[in-house]
């Protein structure tokens, strides 16, 4: 249950305003952030 | 945000350049996370070992690094961004006020201040919203 649990850090390669950079979610410590997976790029939904 | 998928980098790269950029008018304001071996995927429960890949899995975490809201959908039907943005208001007024947020409750409603008076006595100050 991750619910009310502190979020399990980590770190991935990121594209990001036209660069690929590192990025860890310990990055956004004191702002408030949304995770969202999804399956695949260039799927329909 | 973070967006976080099992394709590289230059998938991402080449989806934001030829679609989603044409669909949002811009860039992708948010890094899109390469997770390649899912790993990412399974720390958050969201991985799916037979597919190769990660379910719709949405999780709002706090400035403490708090989970406080999830979602998990599987690949066929999208999310709902309005209610996202409901969560996020309602979790920052939690934490700014104390206060609770009701079933149904949308920016600029009616809240509960918890406590041991309310206790029994919520039909007295707050009704469902009728459907």
């Amino acid at each position: 249950m991750l619910v009310t649990k502190q979020a399990p850090d980590f770190t991935g390669s990121a594209f990001y305003q036209g660069k690929i950079k590192k990025v860890s979610l310990s990055d956004y410590r004191g702002k408030w952030v949304v995770v969202c997976f999804y399956p695949g790029d260039f799927t329909f939904v | 945000m973070l967006s976080v998928s099992t394709d590289s980098v230059f998938s991402h790269k080449i989806w934001n350049e030829t679609e989603l950029s044409k669909m949002a008018g811009k860039d992708m304001p948010f890094p899109m996370v390469s997770d390649q071996t899912g790993a990412i995927g399974k720390l958050y429960g969201v991985y799916d070992e037979d597919a190769g890949q990660n379910v719709r899995g949405r999780f709002l975490i706090d400035p403490d690094g708090i989970i406080q809201a999830a979602e998990i959908l599987s690949p066929p039907v999208g999310r709902n961004p309005k209610e996202l943005v409901r969560q996020i208001k309602a979790y920052q007024h939690h934490q700014k006020t104390g206060e609770v947020m009701p079933s149904g409750w949308e920016e600029g409603g009616s809240t509960l201040k918890p406590s041991t008076d309310l206790a029994g006595n919520v039909w007295k100050v707050w009704q469902p919203p009728k459907e």
